[in-house]
């Protein structure tokens, strides 16, 4: 056997490559019978987040994320864990500074004293990938594989602090980029709609949803809407997640809030300049004792901190309704 | 086209300078929200009705009902209202990777004399600096797209001699074949940047001074930049926006001046020259018109 050339390699931690340790999780804990998976957000947390994980949310805070799940986490104050901070504005920040998060693997998010005082005094590592970086990566552990060639990345400092290496491709002799492929341990994920079962529809556009949920070895599902099988069955051209993958469902009606959910609610214009500028100005601590802590379920703050006029303000708004499922 | 227009700022001058460059019928990779947006959608309103642009949010050729609520430019119903397709970052990534995506078109932090971009960090990484963002979605926009135009601030600090981190790739060191050595797509690399005050192209892949803005001289261009960059035999004047071009941008492209409401305002005085409105205040001599 000839070994691969490596041109040259980053220097960066990554979560450990292991394609055939991830089929045999895959084996032995993904149910295949159609099981009801209904349960409360605090009870999916309890269960299927450990200490040490390796996270991964789809989209972000703001923008049709699983925000209700992400302040579950952080209220059960789940320690040390590895996130992709990809495409994100206020999340990973919060998780720093909630004390949730020891390792980034960066791809875009929103910075502010918080962060950088983790950084600074070596609680919490950042390695340097880009957005669509960590979701071929993503991709990459949802296809099954042990990493994945990319034509970016090359040439760039961020190569230089993560787990990509330059090899000599080895069918056209070119120098070509390859990432580590990402199985996640955890992938949280919010949706328009979804049966007891994790049969999943999301309308518009997103990041890397399908992807996360194939690449992850605890799939939790926070949706706005349960709808029956039956109906599932009437489209299945529009199932974007099917059950076998997903190991929780939770119904959180304006879980992606103060985010937006096309179709459904516009964002809560005036939470959303509070948590940004929170994270900009290092309140972030006042702000979890507000909103997260301020309240024992995302039940509770809807009802108590967010109320009637601002649910109704915001689902006035989302005026657009094609292609949502409406 | 219409009248010049009087009285306008920087931004307003950089989204029109780019407005102006872009094709009809080709394709963009834009950085979701702000000047490259609102130069696209400016450009597909008024000169390039068929150009049609992507975000990194899977988004291809929306009509995006404006204005956008704050933060919402990407995965919000009005940024992706009636587009072509609604994919994934995945979708876009990989079009951009087999070559469908003809101009980039980015914001920067910091730039360098092969066009490489910094978004990550001011200072010394491994030691003192202050953190930003990261790249996001431009290492790609910046790989993979065949010309990649950068839209910056024309400061000392943001033209630097070698950026602090690169962020997203130009030419690297300006080797020739430095972008393919790093397994980059062949052909493909930055193309202009933009400032308030002037416009730049690469010659050797070196970035070579080709435009000023007429409220500035060449000399205030090269005060503003941390090395000194090659400049064109013939440096031409920019255009300056027009009274349609205005009107778009501030009635329906950025009615609550979220991208236009930082930069120096600049007036046409009656001699046909153009001047920052402090200028004209110190001078004490504002134009008849006022």
């Amino acid at each position: 056997m000839t070994t691969l050339e490596i041109i040259s390699e980053g220097r960066g931690d990554f979560l450990k490559v292991d394609p055939d340790g991830y089929r045999e999780w895959v084996r032995d804990h993904k149910d295949r019978a159609m099981v009801p998976k209904l349960m409360s957000e605090k009870e999916a947390i309890e269960k299927l987040v450990a200490d040490g994980d390796y996270l991964v949310y789809e989209c972000n805070y703001l923008q049709r994320g699983p925000s209700a799940l992400i302040r579950e986490v952080i209220r059960q104050q789940k320690k040390d864990l590895w996130i992709g901070a990809k495409f994100t504005w206020v999340a990973a920040a919060l998780l720093v500074g909630a004390g949730c998060a020891s390792k980034l693997d960066v791809g875009f998010f929103l910075f502010g004293p918080v962060v950088e005082q983790a950084i600074r005094e070596g609680r919490v590592k950042a390695y340097e990938y880009s957005n669509v970086v960590m979701t071929n990566r993503i991709m990459a552990g949802a296809m099954g594989l042990p990493f994945i060639p990319l034509r970016s990345f090359g040439g760039t400092d961020g190569f230089e602090h993560s787990g990509a290496k330059l090899i000599a491709d080895p069918y056209t002799g070119e120098p070509i980029t390859i990432v580590p492929a990402l199985n996640p341990d955890v992938a949280l994920i919010h949706v328009h709609q979804s049966d007891v079962y994790g049969n999943a529809r999301i309308f518009g556009t997103g990041i890397s949803h399908v992807e996360s949920a194939m690449a992850s070895k605890k799939v939790i599902i926070s949706t706005e809407e349960i709808i029956d099988t039956e109906e599932i069955k009437r489209d299945p051209g529009r199932t974007t997640i099917p059950y076998y993958v997903v190991d929780a469902v939770v119904h959180l009606p304006f879980g992606a809030y103060p985010g937006e959910m096309q179709g459904r609610y516009a964002s809560d214009m005036g939470h959303v300049i509070e948590v940004i500028g929170a994270t900009m100005r290092g309140f972030i601590p006042q702000y979890l004792d507000k909103w997260v802590y301020g309240a024992a379920s995302h039940t509770e703050m809807m009802d108590k901190l967010v109320g009637y006029q601002r649910i109704r303000e915001i689902t006035s708004r989302a005026t657009i309704k094609e292609g949502y499922g409406a | 086209m219409s009248e010049k227009a009087t009285y306008f700022n920087e931004r307003e001058h950089q989204i029109c300078l780019v407005a102006r460059m872009v094709e009809d019928a080709r394709t963009y990779w834009v950085a979701g929200g702000g000047s490259p947006m609102a130069a696209i959608l400016l450009a597909k309103k008024l000169y390039a009705p068929n150009a049609v642009y992507v975000t990194e949010d899977g988004v291809v050729n929306p009509e995006p009902m404006l204005p956008l609520d704050p933060i919402m430019t990407m995965v919000s119903a009005r940024s992706s209202y009636r587009a072509l397709q609604w994919g994934t970052m995945n979708s876009i990534g990989f079009q951009a990777q087999i070559g469908l995506m003809d101009y980039g078109i980015l914001n920067t932090l910091q730039v360098d004399p092969y066009g490489n971009i910094n978004s990550t960090a001011l200072g010394d990484y491994e030691g003192e600096h202050r953190r930003f963002g990261g790249p996001g979605g431009a290492d790609s926009i910046a790989a993979s797209c065949w010309k990649t135009l950068l839209m910056t601030d024309q400061q000392k600090r943001k033209f630097v001699p070698r950026v602090d981190f690169i962020s997203s790739p130009g030419f690297l060191d300006g080797s020739p074949k430095a972008r393919e050595q790093a397994g980059l797509p062949r052909g493909t690399g930055p193309w202009r940047v933009v400032t308030p005050w002037a416009l730049f192209d690469y010659e050797d892949r070196q970035l070579r001074l080709i435009g000023v803005s007429p409220f500035v001289t060449v000399d205030q261009v090269l005060s503003e930049m941390s090395f000194k960059p090659r400049t064109a035999a013939q440096v031409e004047t920019l255009e300056t926006p027009t009274e349609d071009e205005l009107a778009l941008l501030r009635s329906e492209l950025d009615q609550r001046g979220q991208i236009t409401d930082v930069g120096k305002p600049v007036v046409r005085q009656d001699d046909g020259t153009y001047a920052f409105v402090e200028q004209q205040k110190e001078n004490g001599d504002l134009p008849s018109s006022w």
